[in-house]
C-alpha cells in the first residue's frame, strides 16, 4: 500500500536526476559515513516520547506544551518527562535512533487529549525548538487552517535563518498544509524501499524527498513494535540522515544539506563523477 | 410543540426543530452505506466511522459495518489514546500490520476498535477547515497498493456529508441572529432574547446573510452588480489561494 505522493517514487516513475558534476562528488560516504549524529540536537515534535522504550534508549529532553487561554503566549510549557500519549512519538525516536545512535533527541509534546488551541501549540512547539537551539526538527504532523498560514510562515522562515532543519511528513490530500508546503522545509513521503539509508530526490513540488515509510518495523508506545505505513515513518529517515550529515559537518545551513540529499539521492545518475 | 404565549419563543423551538428535520433524507444511510462499500472494495472484516465532538474531545462511533460492529456505534472514546486518536490530532493517515504480534499493541487498539484486529488501516475524515472524524478499516484480506488513496476517497465523501448536516442543525441558530441583524429596534431586541437561548452559530455567517436581506431589497440592477461583484471577489480570493 501506497501513501499519497509516494507514486512520484515508483522506480517507473521517477526522474533519472544529472549529477552535479563536481570535481569532487559528494558521496553517502562523504556525507554521512562514520557519523552518529554525536552533539546534534534533533526534536520530535509530537505525541510525546516513551523513553524506557528498548528503541529509544534514553532521550536528552522533553517539554509538553499544552494551551492556556489565559497565558501571555496561550501557551503553558511543562518541562520535563512525559509519556506518549499515542505511540506516534515513539515511532519517530526509534528511526531516528537506529541511523543516528548518538544524537540528542528531545520530546517536544503537542498533540493531546485536547483540540482546542491546536494550531497554537504546534506554533508554539517550533517556537521553543527555534529558542532552544534545536538543530533537526521531525514534523509529522501539519495545520490545514488559513488562519496559521502567516505564523508558521512566520517561524519556518525564522528556523531557516537560524540553520534549524524542518523536516515534515507531506499531507495525505492535496490541500493547503502547513509548514509540509513552503520551500524552506524537507518534505518527505513515502517510497517502498526498506533499506533505511534509500533515499530519492524528486524535483516535481510539493514533495522533495522519498524515505522508506511502507510496511517497516517500528516502535510504539507500552515498549511494543509494530509493522506500520505512512508518510509519518518517511520524515523520521530524513530526519536521521539529516542528523548524521550535521554530525560530521557542523554549522551547515539547510540549503546546503538540502543540496547534500540530492547529490547522494539513489535515483541521481551515475556519473564518473556521480556518487559512489 | 406545544403552544406558548410567546410566539416568538415558538418560532425558535421551530427553527431549531426544523434544521434536524431539513438534514437531506437519509444520511445515516449515506454513512452507512460508505462504510459497507469500504468494507466490501477492501475485502475487510469491518469498518467504522467516528466523529469528533468538540465539545467532549471524545471521538463518537456513528456506524459501522461488519465484525464486532454492534459494540462499536455509539461507542465514545476519549481523544487521547490509540491509533484513532492519533490520526485525528495529527491529521495524517496510518496503516498498522501484525497488531496481534503483539500483545501489548493489540490492547490499545482494541479498545477504540471494539475487537482485536490484525490489521487497520486508518484515514482522517477532513474538511476545508478542520480534521472532523476518522474511518477505519481493519482485516483487509487483500492489500492493494491504492488502498490508502482509495480510503482517502471514501474518508472525502463522509466528511462532505457529515459537514452539510451540520449546517442544517445549525439552521435555527443562524436563521434567527440573522433576522435579528436585518429587524426594526423593537423586534431586534426581541429576536436577541430569543437568539440568546441558543447557543451561538458562526457570527459572520449571521453578518453575511443580513447583507443578503437588505440586497434582496434593492432592484434588479443592483442585485445583479453585487452578485458580480462578490462573484469576483471569491475568484480572487481562490486565485490568490492557489498561488500560496
Amino acid at each position: 500500500m501506497k501513501p499519497a505522493w509516494s507514486e512520484q517514487f515508483d522506480p517507473d516513475a521517477l526522474a533519472r536526476i544529472e549529477a552535479l558534476n563536481l570535481e569532487q562528488p559528494i558521496t553517502k560516504e562523504w556525507a554521512w559515513g562514520n557519523s552518529t549524529g554525536a552533539g546534534v540536537k534533533v526534536a520530535i515534535i509530537d505525541s510525546g516520547i516513551e523513553e524506557t522504550h528498548p528503541a529509544v534508549r534514553g532521550i536528552s529532553g522533553a517539554v509538553a506544551i499544552e494551551y492556556d487561554p489565559h497565558a501571555e503566549t496561550l501557551a503553558r510549557f511543562i518541562e520535563g518527562s512525559h509519556e506518549d500519549l499515542f505511540g506516534h512519538g515513539t515511532a519517530c525516536a526509534g528511526i531516528i535512533r537506529d541511523l543516528a545512535p548518538d544524537c540528542e533527541i528531545y520530546s517536544v509534546r503537542v498533540l493531546s487529549e485536547r483540540l482546542t488551541g491546536k494550531g497554537i501549540v504546534f506554533a508554539a512547539g517550533l517556537r521553543w525548538c527555534i529558542d532552544n537551539g534545536m538543530n533537526v526538527v521531525n514534523l509529522s504532523l501539519s495545520s490545514g487552517k488559513r488562519d496559521y498560514f502567516d505564523l508558521f510562515h512566520e517561524l519556518a522562515d525564522e528556523a531557516y535563518f537560524h540553520n534549524v532543519m524542518l523536516v515534515s511528513a507531506v499531507n495525505n490530500v492535496p490541500k493547503p498544509s502547513y509548514p509540509s508546503l513552503y520551500s524552506s522545509v524537507f518534505s518527505v513521503a513515502a517510497h517502498e524501499r526498506k533499506d533505511p539509508f534509500a533515499l530519492d530526490y524528486n524535483p516535481s513540488p510539493p514533495v522533495e524527498f522519498g524515505a522508506p515509510g511502507i510496511d517497516v518495523k517500528v516502535a510504539w508506545s507500552g515498549g511494543s513494535f509494530c509493522l506500520a505505513t505512512g508518510n509519518s515513518f518517511a520524515a523520521p529517515h530524513v530526519t536521521g540522515l539529516v542528523t548524521r550529515i550535521l554530525g560530521k559537518h557542523r554549522g551547515l545551513t539547510p540549503f546546503e544539506v538540502k543540496t547534500i540529499l540530492r547529490a547522494v539521492a539513489d535515483n541521481v545518475a551515475q556519473t564518473k563523477s556521480g556518487p559512489a | 410543540m406545544t403552544p406558548s404565549s410567546d410566539p416568538l419563543r415558538d418560532i425558535a423551538r421551530l427553527a431549531a426543530d426544523l434544521g434536524p428535520a431539513l438534514v437531506p433524507a437519509g444520511h445515516n444511510e449515506l454513512l452507512r452505506s460508505i462504510t459497507t462499500a469500504a468494507k466490501e472494495l477492501f475485502d475487510a472484516a469491518a469498518c467504522s466511522m467516528a466523529v469528533l465532538d468538540e465539545q467532549t474531545d471524545e471521538l463518537v462511533f456513528h456506524v459501522a459495518s461488519g465484525e464486532g460492529s454492534e459494540g462499536v456505534e455509539g461507542m465514545r472514546v476519549p481523544l487521547g489514546q490509540g491509533v484513532a486518536g492519533w490520526v485525528v490530532t495529527s491529521g495524517q493517515p496510518i496503516a498498522i500490520e501484525d497488531v496481534t504480534n503483539d500483545p501489548r499493541f493489540a490492547v490499545d487498539v482494541a479498545e477504540s476498535t471494539g475487537y482485536v484486529p490484525r490489521s487497520i488501516l486508518a484515514m482522517p475524515l477532513e474538511t476545508e477547515r478542520a480534521v472532523i472524524g476518522v474511518i477505519e478499516v481493519l482485516d483487509r484480506r487483500s492489500e492493494r497498493d491504492r488502498d490508502m488513496e482509495l480510503l482517502a476517497l471514501f474518508a472525502r465523501q463522509a466528511a462532505l456529508a457529515i459537514e452539510n448536516s451540520r449546517v442544517f442543525t445549525d439552521l435555527g441558530r443562524v436563521l434567527f441572529a440573522s433576522l435579528e441583524r436585518s429587524a426594526d429596534e423593537d423586534l431586534a431586541d426581541a429576536l436577541r432574547a430569543v437568539a440568546e437561548d441558543a447557543p451561538p452559530p458562526g457570527e459572520d455567517l449571521a453578518d453575511l446573510a443580513a447583507q443578503f436581506h437588505r440586497l434582496a431589497l434593492l432592484g434588479d440592477d443592483e442585485r445583479h452588480a453585487a452578485t458580480r461583484l462578490v462573484g469576483e471577489f471569491i475568484d480572487y480570493l481562490d486565485a490568490k489561494r492557489r498561488l500560496r
